[in-house]
């Protein structure tokens, strides 16, 4: 158990030190970039089949029981709040964890066993500045996007279901989801994206931070980044949750 | 304690322990300016610890480090990133950067810490990758390179900031012997061409003889004996004879 705390609190530091050496220079540019690929453009074939699926399950599942009551016309803004607040958020969230923290902590975990961060130090870079902070950055500006990409996807997955079944306009069902967003939907579920983006990134670069023993630690902190990570996703939906009622509602 | 008179490298009463088991104790040593030093020992004696105390990757328990006079404190960011940009390193793996070609492994030192520009880079790179004989393997990729070709892309690498301190960590392990040979001569002609300073630790008595000046046997903690060669051949002691006796 101290072992477990010890763990959480040298992750805490771990990951507030990206705030304290931001804003310092050198800048990495071009790591960035590179990241911002990995994280963003190479998850995108993965964020599109879940999002279209997320979008068809949710409609084929809630569109008997809305019948049943006479509001399937509540469909298309039912499938939109429910994936704009909610769902869009975590399970893009919880899905790029499993391609991105686990692969971080494998990439940066096999540097550690191959003295390359030892190699980064001896030439006067630091490796938290090299590996981690560009790597954050890229998580908190990729998320969101790619979560605002799966979103869409989501809806227009869902418009399927129901063009199929009863035949809606294109035009009718968008402006049904239009105007059945509100502030109070986009807001919060988008906010806590930069979030995720950061605690899959941070999480990630940890484990791999501290892959100290041989090959067997590098697969350990490739899986405990993504057990991890997805635990502090929902740990932290939840107190988004939370906070956005109190300030939107 | 900031003589300029000290030795090149400089190491007082240095001590360091692992999880209560006591790997140095006590270890004195010094290099002078040009000297090419190397430690012999068994496995698991200190040797890539004392290495790694002199750049500052370890934190000594006790006693003190002088690189260049300057003391060797991991703690003080800017002195360390200053004596570390003065010292080449080969890793006994090679650490060369994965995702980079050798080119840009060799590039990459060079262009973050002296501005230079890409075309100036590439052709110190080409310069020192045609001296360890690695000429035509610049575009390729760590992965795609034998131990071998590992060894001297990153020993060109240790060498193209042009460091005037080189440390080298088991460089013929994992090797065959011709290119343990090859290697051990490579690094002392690079040293009688670029007039360094070195540490070389190895338990390879070969590479030892091809590039040392001076050499010192670490067991128990301490440099045991220091001298020649030659001199730690004569030694009465059953470890370091055994150790004579394997390698030739």
């Amino acid at each position: 158990m101290k072992k477990f705390f010890e763990n959480i609190y040298e992750m805490t530091s771990f990951s507030l030190r990206f705030f304290k050496e931001l804003p310092l220079p050198p800048y990495e540019a071009q790591e960035f970039v590179k990241h911002v690929e990995n994280f963003g453009l190479r998850s995108f074939p993965l964020v599109s089949v879940i999002g279209i699926l997320m979008g068809l399950i949710l409609a084929l599942q809630t569109r008997p029981t809305l019948e049943r009551f006479g509001a399937e016309s509540f469909l298309p803004a039912m499938v939109a709040i429910s994936v704009v607040r909610e769902l869009g958020p975590v399970i893009t969230a919880l899905v790029v964890a499993g391609r991105v923290s686990s692969g971080i902590g494998a990439e940066i975990g096999s540097m550690r066993v191959t003295e390359q961060i030892e190699a980064l130090e001896v030439s006067s870079i630091d490796p938290y500045r090299f590996l981690v902070v560009p790597r954050i950055a890229a998580g908190i500006i990729a998320l969101p996007l790619l979560t605002a990409y799966a979103d869409l996807l989501s809806i227009i997955g869902a418009y399927a279901v129901t063009f199929i079944s009863g035949g809606t306009s294109w035009q009718l069902y968008a402006s049904s989801v239009i105007s059945s967003l509100t502030v109070a939907d986009i807001v919060p579920g988008l906010a806590k994206t930069f979030i995720f983006g950061y605690i899959i990134a941070a999480v990630g670069s940890y484990f791999g931070f501290n892959a100290y023993g041989g090959t067997t630690s590098v697969g350990k902190a490739a899986t405990a980044s993504v057990v991890f990570a997805s635990f502090l996703i929902l740990i932290t939906d939840l107190l988004a949750v939370k906070v956005g009622i109190l300030i939107f509602e | 304690m900031n003589d300029k008179s000290l030795p090149a490298i400089y190491i007082t009463n240095l001590e360091k322990e692992f999880y209560g088991h006591r790997v140095l104790s006590g270890l004195n040593l010094s290099v002078s300016e040009g000297e090419t030093f190397t430690i012999l020992g068994k496995s698991g004696t200190g040797k890539s610890v004392t290495l790694k105390c002199i750049v500052g990757l370890l934190l000594p328990d006790k006693g003190e480090i002088f690189v260049k006079s300057k003391p060797v404190n991991p703690k003080d960011h800017k002195t360390i990133n200053e004596i570390r940009k003065g010292i080449g390193f080969l890793f006994q793996g090679g650490a060369l950067y994965d995702s980079m070609s050798v080119r840009e492994n060799l590039t990459f030192n060079l262009r973050r810490h002296r501005k230079i520009s890409i075309d100036e880079a590439n052709e110190k790179a080409e310069h020192y990758l045609t001296l360890v004989g690695l000429a035509n393997a610049m575009d390729k990729m760590p992965s795609e390179l034998s131990g071998g070709m590992s060894k001297r892309a990153a020993l060109a690498r240790a060498l193209i900031t042009e460091p005037e301190i080189v440390l080298y960590d088991e460089p013929t392990t994992g090797l065959d012997p011709i290119t343990s040979v090859e290697i051990s001569r490579l690094i002392s002609e690079m040293h009688n061409q670029l007039k360094v300073t070195a540490i070389v630790v190895t338990h390879d008595i070969l590479c030892a003889s091809i590039v040392s000046n001076r050499a010192g046997v670490l067991d128990g903690g301490v440099l045991k004996y220091t001298g020649t060669l030659n001199e730690l051949a004569a030694v009465d002691d059953p470890d370091v004879a055994g150790f004579f006796k394997r390698a030739f």
